[in-house]
């Protein structure tokens, strides 16, 4: 039986190769993402392991976060130096900055962008010098070569620096590499001496970290254990490798979200390729029942009969896996492309193949083909002996479509009831989510061969001016309903996908305009000119004494945490607050802020029980657990979050002090265009801060909408790809099938031309079919959703319909294309051949 | 024969060859075949299998190329069009029907009957296609799919289909090979009458020789060349024949 199996597929190179693609995609992007999360992983662990490569010991304030910690005592550098064993210390300042180009904009790098005490012992600083030297007094700074070179910057050249306080002139006196390197992971070095690094970064006192070189024959593990003993509570001693470790743990906890996202969309991907699989199956042994039943004629049981389709399955499965995975190599390149184009920025590294992603490429293109084939082969051990010798035999395709409607009324509903649950919150959401619309999706295709038709009719009638030619285009779109319905549903799940996201940005659009309308008093909005970037406060300062100003909201953003779980907040200075937005206040008073405390959104306070008065036990960077007063509520959180601090507490408990946007309200009866270029004068010395109006600062949130929504457009594409595979795999098979039918079309005079264009009429019917079905899914899916969410910032529901309408054109192009190979074949197919070998 | 006595005749070859295949694979299938069919006849090729009848039968309707020789249909030479001017040639001028009925199954018996005319973009006679359809008896059966039909009611609408485009000459490869003897007879009454009474052309392939024996001429193939023919057939005098020549 293997032998006639392999035999079988051998004889069908493209059987075996229309079957494998939509395993070879899926499995691709699988692989891909894997390549590249490992790729990225590494090269994160090298750079940390560089940085802290003369460092043996590293002493710190002990904190729960990433960064904002307590500084340490400068004093401690001394006490250690006292230390047996201590080659070399060296307190360590590091925090943002950025420099200006000559042309006076503020240079965005790929990587962070760090400002640094310049250290000197070499064993200390994963800096080297190239050229120049260490800076030795206030004016002077060592920066990168990559910076240096990319921008033209000499030794003794003028450089601005922008950190947390006004912009500086410095003077270059050093160019440093990192390493080998020109820069860190894509980003940029400014160094200054001590003094100058604690004006520029904001660190009046102490220490980020003290690192140690141990001398000639102290492990690392021995001299932690000596300097920890003479550390103060709170400060904690740790050895290079595990400072090394941690901080690559963290950077992976970090993108783990990120290779999440990406394991979604392959997932998706599979999933669409198994409607594929299960088609083609189903499709393959419908058309070898003959074959089939002459194998049960020459004894063969049915259970040997379903092995042999499950083993084609698992062939299949493990080839397309193989080829997958060396596709995936050239994914996780095109991925790093994409996210590149999306802004974000990966440090370059050797490309890392585990063995881990081989197994797992392998298990699941493995799996999905074969579970895929089950059905197929289940019915395939159906046929019987008697379809050998008889042409009229159908295999059975299931009885009528009643019971499988109802099933598929009972599946979606239970689906779309998980999923909504989900979204309101019920248990883990996400999860919840994801088997919700799984479940939804499945029971959307039971469901979509009884639609397939009357659909199919109307989406069709366009094609009656084609004649008779595109009637029958439309008639073979709806022969098979079942098989229509199962290649039209991989481009659904696609297409619901992709009208979700795009029903989820109009909206979140729509509400950002509408809360900018409805609690936005501000005239001007200072900006950072790079998304997620800070500036200084020194910019808001600066701004208030233009004489036609009236009031300037700064708002800065942190992390806090409650009980481990991360939360954040935004800051404001209370009075100016209130003259900008209207927080539509439900309990308490803005003013109250003024004497610190903190604001709470009312859901948020609902949900967790919160009352006006109470201390809430907030966990900050810099000052650990503090009791924070809860002073008000209120209703509008859709530009602070949920918690909103006085900008005293944030100042008290946060150890860097710069400013996301602030917001700002010009004098009554002021020349506003006057005012604006009175504005703009100050920011000349800030080019890393942009003002925008109203209507600039709604099309900037737009943007960051949109730039999601384009990358995970993007992302489906693959999806839609493996879909369209499917329509081509669909309507190449039928082809087959009805050799002798389009013989004798041919015979009776109709053209090439007119063959070519029943197929594409079929192919785009069968396109459209599946973009409508998603679309319907998808828009009530979204709506359904946005009404669960309302309270979580998406307060307006906006149907895109133009651009969902472009979505059904550019799904009936797809059909069109994916038609363009198998119409061909129709075409080409020798008259004869059709009609003369029975 | 020479190429100037084809002309007047509804279709003809003249010196005909086919080879399928190349070196030692090649097979001669037919091996100079010179034949004419005049306007207004019945005309049976009969033949034991492999005589080439069939090979004949598809080159004489432009549904084979030939290896050598002229295919002339009226005065149109077949074997010097391009592949447009036979498919519209085929469309415009000639008529099928085949042994397995060959309907399109996602159409009813009355599309199907069009069909031809309507790839042509053309509106079919009234008057004519309403006689059509009452003389092949499917008027009750018109709104009917080929898989709610018998084998002789599909093979009818078939039938009809040919005949709709007023077809310089109609081909039939073996049409009653599917059909049970009533059926048959049927069938070919009814191409007799259109023969007859509307003076159709028509070639036809068969092994039958009662089907054969309603012809007006037969002609003989075996081992891919004309070996005899038969004026005026009676089923007898076929079988007579066949026996003579060892088929």
């Amino acid at each position: 039986m293997l032998r006639a199996t392999i035999k079988a597929l051998l004889a069908h190179k493209l059987r075996l190769a229309l079957t494998a693609v939509s395993v070879v995609l899926g499995v691709a992007f699988v692989a891909g993402t894997l390549v590249l999360t490992d790729t990225i992983a590494s090269a994160f662990e090298r750079l940390f392991a560089d940085v802290n490569a003369g460092t043996e010991v590293s002493v710190r304030t002990r904190s729960s976060f990433e960064e904002g910690a307590a500084p340490v005592p400068a004093g401690l550098v001394d006490t250690i130096a006292g230390i047996d064993g201590v080659e070399a210390v060296e307190g360590s300042l590091f925090g943002v900055a950025q420099l200006v180009d000559k042309s006076g904009k503020a240079i965005a790098t790929q990587g962070p962008t760090v400002g640094t005490a310049w250290v000197d012992s070499p064993d200390l600083n994963p800096f080297r010098l190239r050229r120049g030297r260490g800076p030795r007094a206030a004016g002077e700074v060592v920066i990168d070569a990559g910076t240096a070179r990319e921008h033209g910057f000499e030794l003794g050249d003028a450089v601005t620096v922008l950190s947390q306080g006004p912009p500086e002139t410095f003077t270059v006196v050093g160019i440093a590499g990192f390493g080998d390197a020109d820069n860190p992971a894509g980003g940029a070095l400014i160094s200054f001496v001590d003094d100058a690094a604690r004006q520029v970064l904001g660190r009046p006192a102490g220490f980020d970290s003290i690192e140690v070189a141990a001398a000639e024959g102290v492990t690392q593990a021995e001299l932690r254990a000596r300097i920890a003993a003479v550390l103060p509570v709170g400060v904690e001693a740790m050895t290079g490798e595990a400072t090394a470790k941690e901080s690559a743990e963290r950077v992976q906890d970090n993108l783990g979200f990120f290779g999440t996202l990406l394991l979604v969309f392959a997932g998706v991907s599979l999933f669409v390729g198994a409607f594929i699989i299960l088609n083609t199956f189903q499709i393959l042994v419908a058309q070898r029942t003959r074959e089939l039943g002459l194998l049960r004629a020459l004894g063969a049981s049915g259970a040997q009969v379903r092995r042999s389709v499950l083993t084609e399955a698992a062939i299949v499965g493990t080839v397309a896996s193989g080829a997958g995975l060396g596709l995936g190599v050239v994914v996780a390149l095109a991925l790093q492309r994409l996210l590149e184009s999306f802004g974000i920025d990966l440090p370059a590294a050797e490309t890392r193949f585990r063995s881990r992603t081989v197994v797992v490429s392998l298990v699941v293109g493995f799996g999905v083909t074969v579970a895929s084939s089950v059905l197929p082969a289940r019915r395939a051990a159906k046929v019987p002996p008697v379809a050998a010798i008889r042409e009229d035999v159908a295999i059975d395709e299931g009885g009528p479509l009643r019971r499988r409607t109802v099933l598929g009324v009972v599946v979606s509903a239970a689906g779309f009831a998980v999923l909504l649950a989900g979204t309101a919150g019920a248990g883990n959401g996400a999860a919840y989510v994801g088997v919700g619309s799984l479940v939804g999706f499945l029971g959307a295709t039971l469901i979509a061969p009884v639609a397939t038709r009357p659909v199919a009719r109307v989406v069709g009638a366009p094609l009656a001016g084609l004649g008779v030619i595109g009637r029958l285009g439309r008639e073979n779109a709806m022969r098979n309903p079942r098989r229509t319905a199962s290649t039209a549903a991989a481009l659904m799940v696609g297409l619901a996908l992709v009208t979700l996201v795009s029903v989820f940005a109009a909206s979140a659009r729509k509400s950002t305009d509408k809360v900018i309308d409805d609690v936005f008093r501000a005239d001007l909005v200072l900006n950072a000119s790079q998304q997620f970037a800070t500036f200084s406060p020194e910019v808001a300062r600066r701004v208030r004494a233009v004489p036609d100003v009236d009031a300037v909201a700064e708002v800065r953003r942190g992390e806090w945490r409650s009980r481990g779980a991360r939360n954040f907040l935004s800051a404001a200075d209370p009075a100016e607050l209130a003259r900008v937005l209207d927080l539509e206040l439900e309990a308490g008073r803005l003013e109250d802020l003024a004497d610190g405390g903190v604001l709470v959104h009312d859901d948020e306070a609902r949900a967790k029980g919160f009352e006006v008065g109470e201390l809430l036990p907030m966990e900050f960077p810099r000052t650990g657990v503090q009791r924070i007063r809860i002073e008000g509520i209120f209703g509008a959180n859709q530009l602070t979050g949920d918690y909103l601090l006085s900008l005293r507490d944030y100042e008290a408990n946060f150890t860097d002090q710069l400013d996301s946007y602030a917001m700002v309200k010009l004098r009554a009866g002021v020349d506003r265009t006057a005012a604006r270029s009175a504005v703009e004068d100050v920011l000349a010395a800030f080019p890393n801060v942009e003002l925008q109006d109203q209507e600039e600062f709604k099309s900037e949130v737009a943007g960051h909408v949109d730039q999601i929504l384009n990358l995970f457009y993007a992302l489906l594409g693959l999806a839609i790809l493996i879909a369209v595979m499917g329509i081509v795999n669909t309507l190449a098979l039928s082809i087959f099938e009805r050799t002798r039918e389009l013989g004798l079309l041919r015979a009776v005079g109709t053209s090439r031309r007119q063959i070519r264009a029943m197929v594409r009429a079929e192919g785009s019917i069968i396109a459209v079919l599946g973009a409508l079905f998603g679309l319907v899914i998808g828009v009530v899916v979204s709506v359904a959703m946005l009404q669960a969410l309302r309270d979580d910032g998406i307060t307006e529901t906006a149907i895109p319909v133009g651009r969902l309408a472009l979505f059904v054109a550019l799904a009936a192009a797809a059909g069109l294309g994916a038609a363009v190979f198998p119409a061909r074949r129709a075409a080409r197919l020798q008259i004869l051949d059709a009609i003369a070998h029975e | 024969m020479d190429p100037r006595t084809a002309l007047g005749r509804a279709a003809a070859a003249v010196d005909v060859t086919k080879v399928y295949g190349k070196g030692d694979a090649a097979v001669t299938a037919l091996g100079g075949v010179s034949v004419g069919f005049a306007p207004g006849e019945f005309s049976a090729i009969m033949g034991p299998s492999g005589s080439g009848k069939s090979t004949l039968l598809h080159c004489l309707a432009g549904l084979d190329t030939v290896t050598s020789g002229q295919v002339f249909i009226g005065e149109v030479e077949l074997t010097a069009l391009k592949e447009k001017q036979l498919t519209r040639l085929r469309r415009d001028k000639l008529g099928f029907i085949f042994q397995s009925y060959n309907l399109v199954p996602t159409l009813n018996a009355l599309e199907n009957i069009t069909l031809p005319l309507a790839i042509a973009g053309r509106k079919p006679d009234p008057g004519w296609l309403d006689l059509l359809v009452d003389a092949v008896g499917l008027r009750d059966r018109l709104a009917h799919r080929p898989s709610e039909l018998s084998g002789g009611q599909q093979q009818r609408v078939a039938a009809a289909r040919a005949m709709l485009g007023r077809p310089a000459i109609i081909f039939a490869d073996e049409p009653t090979g599917n059909l049970d003897s009533r059926a048959g007879a049927e069938l070919l009454a009814y191409i007799r009458r259109a023969v007859t009474e509307l003076g159709q052309t028509v070639v036809m392939v068969t092994h039958d020789a009662t089907a054969a024996a309603h012809a007006d001429r037969v002609v003989f193939l075996a081992d891919g060349h004309i070996v005899d023919e038969l004026l005026e057939p009676t089923a007898d005098a076929i079988l007579e024949r066949i026996k003579v020549l060892g088929g």
